[in-house]
């Protein structure tokens, strides 16, 4: 069987052979069910989301709503806090992601491209940061942000964010090996410095690498909840989720406002899923199969 | 500047921050956390006695943490049982279907929404008066499997790690299908020509090209599994009374709620503990069968 290579992110058709009809109507069957799994929770919410209350307590949860109202939609992101959460995640993911991709090369650029005595220590000192359990550490962590009067400031969840982990380092090695150092060589005959090497060479040439990477990590940041629960309670600085928490914690009986807050928390992440998943898909390729 | 002591720059300049923040918000605080779990401080007052070990023997006898470890158990067991399915829709999206494409993307769609907005859809689909799940085994007859989904100690645990199989199951299945893509193709066209089966192919090409990924998705469903919260805290928050509680809800209580950073602490100390012992173990079973 002749066909192209395959990038690792597309799968093409090849039918097996002699694959009966009663085999594919199974396998169709079986997405199908995935799929409605998948969005049963979700529609049920949008449709939540659009019922006013007398509606929600005559129908069935599961009918479509008899006219689309926007009514809950307007009440929650007016009273929801919902425009302070998305500033705040937004400058939350934007900084702390230029942050982690900028410290999490340079880290990786050193321990490729130099031998030195506390090398194998800084390693080390990563791999124990592997099995630190998180939520837990909490605890003590808590202490520390406090005493350096970080609590209560959005430089508690942007520093927690920032920094570099073990297997984005790992990431980043493997693109930096396939960096020749000839090019290294060549501009430190024209003179360039160390920093300029990373700059201009390798800095660049690692983007491909870190995009999949960060928009990983933003959508964990954006999907977070604890760590702005715990380090920023003021409501100027709620994120979308600490918002959504707040907003619960306020309502818990009116579900059309409710599901109508979810469906706004959960637009920003829907969107730029479908619009960057071809991304996403190679970076948990990368991480998974290389990493 | 010559080379070598711009190297000393470089080096220094490059790894402080990011050696910086690892420290300070990394290690410390676990080091924090190992002073802390042999006090009895409460988090607030400026003095604090030492008590030894008292605080990892009170853990050890306390009945409410053995409970929550056994509702840990519960979803590392399930996730544990589901993988034999997650790697089979991998490879059916692998290969023999039309409209991968748009299945993977449903397969992975609960992965990437909103942990909280996903925690509270759930709250509501398990509604007890006029819920939509109650609804729906009504409609397909099985009115007979209606249940108070959440606040039946017997069932929640159940309904909450339907949640987290709903949320993780997919990413499980897009790690593993990123694993057989790196499978190389022709292994499989050579297989077919020595005469070899589907089965004997599955055995002997896809298992052990994707043994690297099994055994990230062991190493992440037992991390993940200790280390459940954010599902059980934002729907029942432990409840009802201590039903849903794990490990890591039990801790964090203990700490922001009760104000006994001691016991907290030894616990926090005890998960890492755990989390080392599990994943050697795991990598034990492992590694013996193929060690390259």
């Amino acid at each position: 069987m002749k066909t192209a290579p395959s990038t690792p992110v597309t799968t093409g058709y090849r039918p097996a052979v002699g694959q009966k009809w009663w085999t594919s109507l199974g396998i169709y069957g079986l997405f199908g069910l995935i799929s409605v799994i998948v969005l049963f929770p979700i529609l049920i919410n949008v449709f939540t989301a659009f019922k006013t209350g007398p509606e929600l307590m005559k129908t069935s949860p599961l009918s479509l709503p008899e006219s689309w109202q926007f009514g809950n939609l307007k009440t929650a992101f007016e009273t929801g806090n919902m425009l302070v959460g998305f500033r705040n995640t937004a400058v939350l993911v934007v900084v702390s992601v230029i942050l982690n991709t900028v410290l999490g090369s340079m880290t990786a650029y050193i321990l490729n491209r130099f031998n030195f005595k506390l090398k194998k220590a800084i390693m080390a000192m990563f791999m124990i940061a592997m099995v630190i359990p998180f939520y837990t550490t909490e605890v003590s962590r808590f202490q520390i942000i406090k005493s350096i009067g970080l609590y209560d400031t959005i430089f508690a969840p942007l520093l927690i964010y920032a920094g570099t982990d073990l297997l984005q380092i790992f990431i980043f090695l493997q693109f930096i090996e396939k960096i020749s150092s000839q090019l290294d060589e060549s501009a430190m005959i024209d003179g360039a410095s160390y920093t300029t090497i990373f700059r201009k060479i390798i800095f660049p040439l690692l983007l491909p690498a870190s995009a999949t990477l960060a928009i990983i990590k933003a959508v964990d940041i954006m999907n977070d909840m604890y760590i702005p629960y715990l380090y920023m309670p003021s409501k100027e600085l709620h994120t979308l989720s600490t918002a959504l928490m707040t907003f619960v914690g306020q309502r818990s009986s009116d579900f059309g406002q409710l599901s109508a807050a979810i469906l706004i928390v959960l637009l920003p992440t829907i969107l730029i899923y479908l619009l960057l998943q071809k991304y996403i898909f190679a970076g948990i390729a990368e991480g998974a199969v290389k990493g | 500047m010559n080379y070598n002591l711009q190297k000393k720059f470089v080096i220094f300049g490059f790894l402080a921050i990011p050696v910086g923040l690892l420290m300070l918000f990394l290690l410390y605080p676990t080091v924090k956390l190992f002073q802390f779990s042999l006090t009895d401080w409460n988090g607030i007052s400026k003095t604090f006695n030492y008590v030894g070990f008292k605080n990892y023997i009170a853990a050890f006898q306390t009945d409410g943490v053995w409970d929550a470890l056994r509702n840990n158990l519960l979803y590392f067991i399930m996730h544990l049982v589901f993988i034999p399915l997650e790697i089979s829709i991998a490879v059916l999206l692998n290969n023999k279907i039309r409209a991968s494409r748009f299945f993977r993307s449903m397969v992975f769609m609960p992965y990437i929404l909103n942990g909280v907005a996903v925690a509270y859809i759930f709250s509501y689909l398990y509604n007890p008066i006029n819920g939509p799940f109650n609804a729906l085994l009504d409609l397909i007859g099985l009115e007979g499997l209606i249940q108070n989904w959440l606040s039946d100690p017997g069932v929640v645990n159940y309904s909450l790690v339907a949640v987290s199989l709903w949320r993780f199951s997919g990413f499980h299945v897009i790690l593993f299908l990123a694993g057989l893509q790196s499978v190389p193709q022709d292994l499989y066209e050579a297989a077919t020509i020595d005469g070899a089966g589907a089965f004997q192919k599955f055995r002997f090409i896809t298992v052990p090209g994707i043994s690297r990924v099994i055994e990230i998705v062991l190493f992440l469903n037992v991390r993940g599994a200790l280390q459940v919260f954010d599902i059980p805290f934002l729907m029942t928050q432990g409840g009802p009374g201590t039903a849903s509680t794990t490990f890591t809800v039990y801790t964090i209580q203990s700490a922001f709620k009760y104000n006994n950073y001691g016991l907290a602490s030894s616990l926090a100390v005890i998960l890492m503990l755990m989390i080392i012992v599990f994943t050697q173990l795991q990598g034990k079973l492992f590694g013996g069968k193929e060690d390259n």
